[in-house]
């Protein structure tokens, strides 16, 4: 059995405990042993860096280290931890200097940042881990009817560097979402609009503003669902008109799961999809 | 031509938003091109421009990706048309190209860049210099250290070409947002050893409808030309504005961030809004999540992160980093 380490982000944890649970289901799912990397921290959500930016290299380093000590790749669902752990490694691969300042600190716990575990997110883990071939022979029941509107999020996409598709004409959440049976949906009005998350605690009415954009463009051209990877715009664009779904609470219902087993019903706007 | 290079034909299709300022009427218009693969974009419009459509308005002038004059979206994404090359942006056989986000557009692809230059004057974007570091005569040479210079010296290559502000997310939910190259420079400012304003007073200037706003969505990142990272300039304005005594939901936010991983390794969601939003505002909503957590079948003790084992050796690390990076 294919093993993977999980990372647990903030997404994890308090009211949105579930997305743990619905990360080790879609696991589970599709064959692979999710391993939870303990130890880890928070990869700064871009807060950090307010404090101390190097700081966020270091942790992330350390991070991906613990993954390395385990022997597996990273995978995290979130489109912000995976924009900012890329970014780590990225800038760790590129720079031998810092690798090796970042390495001498981690030496203390008995760590190293070798890199060599690469870095994961929900999408690039389907398309290159599981293969596509594998996702789709997982599936066991087809959403015959649903017009979904796929809504990407900003960080896997952006910046360039560590896009996990082409950011220009991505394909990868498309293909994924297509052989669930379901009628996607691309080229809505504000389909590349940021969900604000980030927002929330730096100018709550930016967030307002951005989050509900994208779901009046996926209403408009009649999507049941909007469907996204990220567990951060699904939390920032939850609880108005338009309802919206993890692309995994899609994933784990065609595969056998319950809507409740996939958390549908704790989503603050209704689901109505009948099955 | 390169030398022994065969010059290749391809055929597809530029789709273009045009904007007629007389009729104001704004539409697609498709162009079936047939032109060697070697073209940039910017070459592209200046074929379609001589051989189909004398009209086709764009602006342009370097062709070298040091003006700025000709930042437009293509494909969806904000660039300098004559660095990209047309080729490898045929998707489906269509190039499509518009005018940048977020300012009036005069005519096709030529917008009226005056309102973000309006912005740009907001943040002061010269050098105020300091009488302590700056000689008050043109004898004396005025010396920045090398390691003074790297603190900035990436930001100094903006070539005000706007593509990061056409692209920007913050824009789309708020048109007064002063836009991420403005921040830039006056993060540069802050930077610069000679610069003698106060950074309260800098910071000040960049604080309404500014640094606050940003959305870090990363995009600026990905449409600059010249690889300079707006989103986390901003970042680090936030920081300053943090160090030099700015309290608000965004820096209590900063500061209990830090706090929580130090102390435990993640974030306390649980009494974030407490601490960051304060006042009752922030308080309800705390309350608010103990219901939605005991409603969830969580335990109180489950509502907050708790340190990991051996967290003594992390925040160690955590010192280490502080110290030596």
């Amino acid at each position: 059995m294919k093993k993977i380490g999980i990372y647990p982000g903030c997404c994890f944890q308090g009211a949105d405990i579930h997305n743990y649970d619905i990360t080790v289901d879609f696991l589970n799912k599709m064959g692979v042993e999710g391993i939870l990397l303990e130890k880890t921290a928070c990869c700064g959500g871009g807060v950090l860096d307010e404090t101390n930016k190097m700081i966020v290299y270091g942790i992330n380093a350390r991070n991906i280290a613990l993954a390395e000590e385990k022997g597996v790749d990273l995978y995290t669902p979130c489109n912000t931890c995976y924009m900012i752990i890329a970014k780590t490694k990225l800038a760790l691969d590129s720079d031998p200097e810092l690798k090796e300042k970042i390495n001498k600190i981690l030496a203390e716990e008995g760590l190293e940042y070798k890199g060599e575990a690469k870095i994961y997110h929900t999408l690039n883990l389907i398309r290159d881990f599981i293969g596509m071939d594998e996702y789709k022979s997982k599936i066991k029941r087809k959403l015959e009817g649903v017009k979904v509107a796929s809504y990407y999020g900003c960080h896997v996409l952006a910046p360039n560097e560590v896009a996990l598709d082409d950011p220009e004409n991505p394909t990868v959440l498309k293909e994924i979402l297509e052989p669930l049976g379901v009628e996607v949906v691309e080229g809505y009005q504000y389909e590349q609009t940021c969900c604000g998350y980030h927002a929330r605690y730096t100018n709550p009415g930016q967030k307002e503003r951005l989050a509900v954009k994208p779901l009046e463009g996926a209403k408009e051209v009649g999507a049941d669902i909007v469907a996204t990877p990220c567990p951060l715009c699904h939390k920032a664009m939850d609880g108005y008109e338009e309802p919206i779904l993890q692309v995994t609470q899609l994933i784990n219902v065609a595969c056998g799961s319950t809507p409740e087993e996939a958390f549908w019903n704790i989503n603050k706007t209704e689901v109505k999809i009948s099955l | 031509m390169q030398k022994g290079r065969v010059m290749k034909k391809i055929k597809y299709i530029t789709r273009i938003k045009r904007y007629n300022p007389d009729t104001k009427e704004s539409y697609w218009q498709d162009f079936e091109v047939e032109v060697e693969d070697s073209l940039t974009v910017l070459e592209l419009l200046m074929y379609i421009k001589d051989k189909i459509d004398e009209s086709l308005t764009f602006r342009t002038f370097c062709r070298s990706a040091i003006c700025g004059s000709c930042a437009m979206i293509i494909n969806g994404r904000a660039g300098l048309s004559c660095k990209i090359q047309a080729k490898d942006k045929i998707k489906n056989g269509v190039i499509k190209i518009e005018p940048l986000n977020h300012l009036p557009v005069i005519k096709d692809l030529v917008v009226d860049q005056e309102p973000a230059f309006d912005k740009l004057k907001k943040v002061k974007p010269y050098l105020e210099p300091d009488p302590k570091k700056v000689p008050d005569n043109l004898k004396v040479e005025s010396l920045v250290l090398p390691e003074e210079v790297a603190k900035y010296d990436k930001q100094t290559d903006c070539i005000l070409c706007m593509a990061c502000y056409g692209q920007c997310n913050a824009l789309e939910g708020e048109a007064a947002y002063l836009g991420p190259f403005q921040l830039t420079k006056a993060f540069r400012f802050i930077m610069d050893s000679r610069d003698g304003m106060d950074v309260e007073e800098r910071i000040k200037l960049v604080e309404e409808a500014g640094i606050w706003d940003c959305v870090q969505c990363q995009m600026c990142l990905a449409a600059c030309p010249k690889g300079i990272k707006p989103a986390e300039d901003i970042l680090e304005l936030r920081r300053i504005a943090k160090d030099t005594g700015e309290d608000n939901m965004a820096t209590r936010r900063a500061k209990v961030w830090f706090a929580n991983v130090f102390e435990t390794g993640q974030i306390d969601k649980w009494h974030l809004p407490e601490v960051a939003i304060g006042d009752e505002e922030g308080e309800e909503i705390t309350k608010k999540l103990e219901e939605e957590f005991r409603s969830r079948g969580l335990k109180e003790e489950e509502f907050a992160p708790k340190p990991f084992e051996g967290i003594k050796d992390f925040q160690k690390f955590i010192k280490k980093l502080e110290k030596e990076l």
